[in-house]
């Protein structure tokens, strides 16, 4: 028996240790190519991944912030995804609330129905978009976009809040009516408070969500100076090839590693909330 | 009289919801089945016409369509099978009571996961490269050849399966750990006093109940992987050819490379009408559709 404990103990740290480095490894390799000189990828080798103390340099990160476009870019990406969020909050909001505690015929209707829009692929609604959006005049706004993005986190969003709200007693709000508060006060009052953590949950999936796009933005976004960060690093990846590879790695290092960071500072709250949502960002 | 009333409010919260649903979904997705029984795309871009099932008939009899479904089953299921075996694997591990250091490993395992996803594969794009890319010089180390990742099919999706999987356990791993955890301990110890040995534990106690976790993840996993986007389309964006071309792609491909509307349209109605004829028999068969409402 004790043998075998030690076995199975010794076994089990090999795979995580394992597990853990090949997990690691690229956002590791992408930081340390962002700080060496390494002017393409060929020369990165397994040894230029080994840092040394001397060959650090920042030269990178200032071609990034002063010979590309990175804060309009960057500001761009913030001004859709911060709408993106704000939407989906009030949108999911209301009609969550309004799913998990008014009576209104054809409620069961419409929760399949949302649940089986998450099936369609993307490609069934952006080709049409595209070609409303183009007769709207919405191609190249931010309007377009943040419509486009928060129809999706909105409406799965809805869904989310009503699963959370259901678990919320109704005595809560009935003893708030009792005592004088409309029914839309007690949802604002009452019900918004307690639903705090799943509309936290909801606005960084609607953030994430429109930050990462490319699919949508490709095709919504034309002229240059609206672009944004994926579009940029699309750009910077593929298109240009000139772009200098450790350039390239502090893009990504200065676009992923803020939001990799809040991630893992709320993961056991987040890892929570998408165990009850069943489904994967 | 009173209960009229609240009836009528109680529509105009719902109202923002099927709002977008009517204008955002179900009036794309109407116009996309339209366009898929015209001749709308770049050689009849002012003057199209409806022309039936002619282009289903193009598509259903050409070989590429056939080929990429088949794509998208072995993309789907290749994925899936290694994913929840090793998040399950992983789940496992980190659910032994007895380990030293839990958190710190978890944490470490959710880094795929956390990093932005487009980002991630960029980077792993670059990694692969046949000549330059950092996991051909690590296979040297151990004396092997360096493979060509993106022009040799059957290494192209040991290529997207592995990135999928690297990207997607941390999901499964966390799931998996969060259901294990909410077993009751007392159900162990009382099979271990009536001297049950591990395996017997977990074939009696954990599989059972951990059978819904898994269909329910399976599901979601399966809708998920099935018309997951990006994978593809940045790592050999379906090439060498089609070869490993999933109808997703090839659908996006096909309106905003080529501007063939029409085909476009066809790929995307047999995608979602397939995946929603599979979905539905794999829920009923699970019981999750009840969970949802």
């Amino acid at each position: 028996m004790k043998v075998w404990d030690v076995l199975r103990l010794g076994i089990s740290y090999v795979i995580l240790a394992v597990s853990a480095v090949i997990a690691v490894f690229p956002i590791y390799y992408i930081v340390i190519t962002s700080l060496s000189d390494i002017p393409t990828i060929a020369s990165i080798s397994v040894n230029s991944l080994i840092p040394q103390p001397r060959g650090l340099s920042l030269e990178a990160y200032k071609g990034i912030l002063f010979e590309n476009p990175f804060f309009l870019w960057l500001r761009n990406s913030l001004i859709l995804a911060g709408s993106t969020v704000a939407v989906t909050i009030l949108l999911a909001f209301l009609s969550g609330v309004a799913l998990s505690r008014l009576n209104v015929p054809g409620k069961r209707a419409l929760m399949v129905t949302v649940y089986v829009l998450t099936f369609f692929p993307m490609t069934v609604t952006v080709l049409p978009l595209y070609l409303m959006f183009a007769t709207l005049h919405l191609i190249n706004t931010y309007y377009g976009l943040i419509l486009a993005y928060s129809s999706g986190t909105s409406i799965y969003g809805a869904y989310l809040v009503k699963l959370f709200v259901d678990s919320i007693p109704r005595e809560y709000e009935e003893a708030a009516m009792i005592d004088g508060l409309s029914r839309f006060g007690a949802f604002m009052r009452i019900l918004l408070p307690l639903s705090k953590p799943v509309l936290a949950f909801l606005g960084l999936l609607a953030f994430m969500g429109a930050y990462t796009d490319y699919a949508m933005a490709n095709v919504f976004i034309t002229s240059s100076n609206m672009w944004t960060l994926t579009l940029g690093m699309w750009y910077l990846s593929f298109i240009n090839r000139s772009t200098l590879y450790n350039v390239f790695a502090a893009f990504a290092v200065l676009m992923g590693i803020p939001i990799m960071a809040v991630f893992l500072a709320f993961q056991r709250y987040l890892t929570r909330m998408y165990t009850m949502s069943g489904v994967k960002g | 009289m009173a209960y009229k009333k609240t009836n009528f409010f109680n529509y105009l919260y719902i109202l923002p919801v099927v709002i977008l649903v009517a204008f955002l979904y179900l009036y794309p997705i109407a116009y996309t089945v339209y366009i898929s029984f015209t001749n709308f795309n770049l050689y009849h871009f002012f003057e199209y016409q409806w022309v039936g099932l002619s282009n289903y008939i193009t598509v259903l009899t050409g070989g590429t369509f056939w080929q990429v479904l088949a794509n998208t089953a072995i993309w789907t299921v290749g994925s899936l099978a290694p994913m929840i075996a090793v998040g399950f694997l992983l789940a496992l591990i980190l659910n032994q009571k007895d380990l030293k250091g839990r958190t710190v490993f978890f944490t470490l395992l959710l880094v795929p996961w956390a990093f932005p996803a487009f980002i991630s594969l960029i980077v792993w794009q670059g990694m692969w490269n046949w000549k330059y890319g950092i996991v051909n010089k690590v296979l040297a180390m151990f004396g092997i050849r360096p493979i060509d990742w993106f022009d040799i099919v059957p290494m192209a999706w040991v290529m997207l399966i592995l990135t999928n999987l690297w990207l997607s356990f941390p999901y499964y791993t966390s799931v998996f750990l969060s259901a294990l955890q909410s077993i009751p301990e007392e159900l162990y110890s009382i099979a271990e006093i009536d001297g049950a040995s591990r395996l017997a534990r977990f074939r009696y106690i954990t599989l059972p109940l951990m059978r819904r976790t898994i269909a329910f993840v399976a599901i979601g996993g399966f809708t998920f992987t099935w018309n997951n986007f990006y994978p593809i389309y940045i790592l050999t964006g379906g090439g060498p050819g089609n070869a490993t071309n999933i109808l997703v792609v090839y659908a996006y491909q096909a309106a905003f490379n080529n501007s063939l509307y029409n085909f476009a349209a066809v790929y995307s109605v047999i995608d979602a009408v397939i995946l929603i004829a599979m979905a539905v028999i794999m829920l009923k068969y699970s019981g999750v559709l009840e969970a949802i409402t």
